[in-house]
């Protein structure tokens, strides 16, 4: 009897606190990802985080398949920023290989890169949208992103995989009627832009997003929060400004960084927003600047990858969503001995926590998708216990006593 | 005896005007949106189709309540349809009155939350608590808003009573008085609200907490809540188009339009206000959070009914 | 053709199910819903209730997380129901095949109706994929 009532008195139960699962299968989420949250009412105390439900072991893939696989492997580690992937990749290999594209591939490859910050801005404003209930913004700016696509579709001949990247430069050229396609494409976007940037200032937008989701300058920092997350914070950070690669090298002064100082979720929704303007004033810099030349290296593909030789190198692009390193280690017989992927998503969803709290059980989606998240970039460890049939997923405390035991 | 049957006799017509209603909705915000949109008879297919599905009660469910309330809510809404639809055609006002009709409707939503919270979801029961803070926030603007009819010395609050009236002032009732445009403004933003539509959907909210209180029901189940739902959008439109705009009054009623006129005159203007209230916010506004929701409600609607209330005592 | 087959086959509603995929095939099944391909016009819906849904869209190879939820999500999908495996990971497994943690591909675990291959299909090819399933199912 004595031990029932004192069970009783240390089992307390807090009923007013409800654990609710986000995720991994939710409407507002287009990836797995799991969030546990605990609510009381509306208002969030704490939220738990797991990844992992995207592991695909694209890293330990990457050791068995030479540099050309896993260059179209690389690409699909995620749909949204392919490019970004290729790009950072094969700029590894060329810098171990010592191979220099011309000057045309790589302002092509820059081309692309703006076109599709575009689309995945584009994107992520109408999910914006779609979070907040706002459905026809959605339908808007998805429309807008068709537009995208087809340039997308004319100039490489793929809607989401581009496949434009191989090693010392690009696979295909941009004739001129082309040229004057995508100009004509880029003004109906900018129109577009500026209308959706006149929806955003609704008012029932702005009492959605406003005073939503707040990381502070100083969290930015300390958390290395990257990207238009950490721009919205006020953090000064670009890749393409700090660290230039591609075309960047010579378009360095044309285009500005933009930031914001809201450090809430419209902030971070207003940078993606006026960094749409950047991009398409980027884009025509370009196609006026266009030097002539050939696109690709004399000598085919794949004599190029048996001639890169055993080295490393680390390799940094600023991807829609933020810094994007990969570290590249090749073993000299046209493979690779290690590759390690950091994406912007996985310094970003770190951001998610002080984020979260306080706000109110509305505020998930939207917040969750001001980072623009890319879950399909972001798993890591994850640990399958074959015998009792259950997958964890093993947090750094866990991988700590681990290596003490051992 | 007579007036049972011509009660069952409106309940096929309720059924073909909610869903009817509801697939002219659709069409609309699709088109509004540049899409082309489902058709307009789209409802009745997922209607039927609903129907036929597998019945599936979740274990954690209280199997009794969960299955009980979708029967209930929409016997109940289709019931609340009728009454304002039977005494239009009748003439009279023997079945029921405003207080009947407004009561069905709001014990159609509580029977939707009930049902979702007896799902032993959470999100069932964050749907819930949601509903509810929704229902205190509207519930109280509309009832004021329809009981300051009565403070009227000429109207009561049995429905035909205010539709005779207009027929006999040969005029629409927002515009006789001060005090009833009044009425009818409040009557008209909380609409939305009761129709669960966005900026106002709170409870159903499908990117935050996946349809809440309907997460957990499929099939037949959910066909007879999407049918309650449907109705009660109906009943909202037609009272708010009978009540306060009775069209066929500038006609001198039925007299020279004859009944079918007149009735096909009332389902336009509901068509045209469901379509105002419901359908044009639901295409241009974001959803609203709880507390702004109930905010707005208690400042904007609920003073406008206050003020109605003492425009009507003053004689307005 | 009865009522109840003809209702069937023009409102066919949509659950979208992500086991690991690279986001590229579910960027085109929402991009199916947008203006441009606007599958409402089918009468498809995407909702966000495994309970509510008649076809269920299945993109990604299977990651070993995602296993029991793909099984979870299957079951919950009230009959009859059809099943769609979008995109070339999810019809077979490539170009994650090999790896340890895909267990697919999908048609190991659930029965499959009708494969959409492509990496990614386009919109086109997704709408044309959800009427087959459909017709080839309740016709």
């Amino acid at each position: 009897m004595t031990d029932k009532s004192d069970d009783a008195k240390e089992i307390k139960v807090d009923y007013t606190r409800l654990r609710i699962p986000f995720g991994p299968v939710h409407p507002a989420l287009k990836e797995p990802i799991s969030l546990r949250v605990t609510v009381r009412k509306e208002e969030i105390l704490d939220v738990d985080i797991r990844l992992g439900h995207v592991h695909r072991g694209i890293e330990a893939l990457a050791e068995n398949r030479n540099l050309v696989q896993t260059l179209y492997l690389v690409e699909r580690i995620c749909g949204i920023c392919c490019h970004s992937h290729t790009t950072c990749f094969t700029q590894a290999v060329e810098e171990i290989g010592g191979i220099k594209p011309s000057e045309r591939a790589l302002y092509l490859r820059t081309l692309i890169f703006e076109l599709e910050r575009i689309h995945s801005h584009l994107l992520i404003l109408g999910l914006v949208g779609y979070d907040i209930g706002f459905e026809t913004l959605f339908m808007f700016c998805w429309h807008v992103r068709e537009e995208v696509l087809d340039l997308f579709e004319e100039i490489t001949g793929n809607r989401v995989h581009h496949a434009m990247n191989t090693i010392g430069g690009v696979r295909w050229d941009l004739p001129p009627h082309l040229i004057e396609k995508v100009n004509v494409s880029l003004k109906k976007i900018e129109k577009s832009a500026k209308y959706i940037y006149d929806v955003f200032q609704d008012k029932t937008v702005e009492k959605r997003l406003c005073e939503v989701g707040v990381l502070s300058y100083n969290e930015a920092q300390e958390l290395c929060i990257v990207g238009p997350t950490a721009r919205g914070s006020g953090v000064s950070m670009d890749v393409r400004r700090d660290y230039p690669y591609a075309a960047y090298k010579e378009l360095k002064d044309r285009f500005s960084v933009v930031l914001k100082y809201g450090a809430d979720t419209y902030a971070r929704t207003e940078v993606r927003i006026s960094e749409l303007f950047e991009s398409i004033n980027l884009i025509r810099t370009i196609l006026d600047e266009l030097p002539n030349g050939s696109i690709s290296m004399e000598e085919s593909v794949l004599k190029l990858m048996r001639e890169i030789p055993e080295g490393e190198t680390v390799s940094m692009v600023e991807a829609p969503r933020g810094e994007l390193l990969h570290f590249v280690k090749t073993d000299g017989k046209e493979g690779l001995r290690r590759l390690k992927v950091r994406t912007p998503t996985l310094a970003n969803i770190l951001g998610l926590k002080p984020m979260l709290i306080g706000g109110e059980i509305a505020d998930i989606p939207v917040t969750l998708a001001s980072i623009d998240p890319c879950i399909g970039c972001a798993n890591r460890i994850t640990v399958v216990d074959e015998d009792q049939g259950e997958v964890r997923v093993i947090g750094l405390e866990d991988l700590r006593r681990r290596g003490r035991k051992r | 005896m007579n007036t049972i049957v011509a009660l069952l006799a409106t309940f096929p017509i309720v059924f073909f005007f909610s869903l009817l209603f509801e697939g002219i909705d659709r069409k609309i915000h699709a088109r509004m949106q540049k899409r082309i949109g489902p058709p307009i008879i789209q409802p009745f297919y997922d209607f039927i189709k609903l129907f036929n599905k597998e019945r599936i009660v979740p274990v954690t469910a209280a199997s009794g309540i969960f299955t009980a309330v979708p029967i209930i809510a929409a016997a109940v809404s289709i019931l609340g349809a009728a009454i304002p639809v039977v005494n239009l055609i009748t003439g009279t006002s023997i079945v029921g009155d405003l207080i009947l009709v407004l009561y069905l409707l709001a014990m159609s939503s509580v029977m939707v939350m009930i049902g979702g919270s007896s799902s032993g979801n959470p999100y069932g029961a964050i749907g819930f608590s949601r509903k509810m803070t929704m229902m205190i926030a509207y519930e109280i603007p509309m009832l004021i808003s329809i009981a300051s009819l009565s403070f009227n010395p000429c109207f009561s609050l049995a429905y035909y009573d205010v539709v005779a009236t207009q027929i006999r002032m040969k005029s629409l009732l927002a515009f006789t008085r001060l005090s009833m445009a009044v009425a009818a403004a409040t009557f008209l933003l909380c609409v939305p609200a009761a129709a669960d539509a966005v900026p106002f959907d709170i409870s159903e909210a499908k990117t935050e907490i996946i349809h809440g209180s309907l997460i957990e029901y499929g099939g037949p189940y959910l066909a007879l809540i999407k049918l309650a739902k449907a109705a009660s959008n109906f009943t909202l439109a037609f009272l708010a188009a009978t009540l306060f705009f009775y069209v066929p009054a500038l006609f001198e009623g039925y007299v020279s339009l004859g009944l079918g006129v007149a009735l096909c005159l009332c389902l336009v203007t509901s068509l045209i206000f469901m379509l105002l209230t419901t359908t044009v916010p639901r295409t241009i506004f974001a959803r609203l959070k709880i507390g702004q929701a109930f905010k707005f409600y208690w400042l904007i609607p609920l003073t406008l009914s206050m003020l109605s209330v003492a425009l009507s005592i003053v004689g307005l | 053709m009865s009522v109840t087959a003809r209702s069937r086959i023009k409102s066919p509603w949509l659950f979208h199910l992500n086991t690991g995929s690279c986001n590229g095939c579910d960027l085109e099944i929402v991009a199916a819903l947008t203006p441009r391909y606007d599958v409402e016009r089918l009468g498809c819906v995407l909702v966000g209730s495994p309970r509510h849904a008649d076809v269920l869209l299945v993109t990604g190879p299977v990651t070993r997380q995602m296993l029991p939820r793909v099984i979870r999500v299957y079951e919950q999908v009230p009959e009859p129901k059809v099943v769609v495996a979008i995109g070339s990971c999810a019809s077979s497994g490539s170009p994650f095949l090999g790896s340890q943690m895909i267990e697919g591909p999908l048609d190991k675990i659930i029965p499959v109706d009708v494969y959409v291959a492509g990496c990614p299909p386009r919109p086109e090819a997704i709408v044309m994929g959800i009427v087959t399933a459909v017709k080839r199912k309740f016709g």
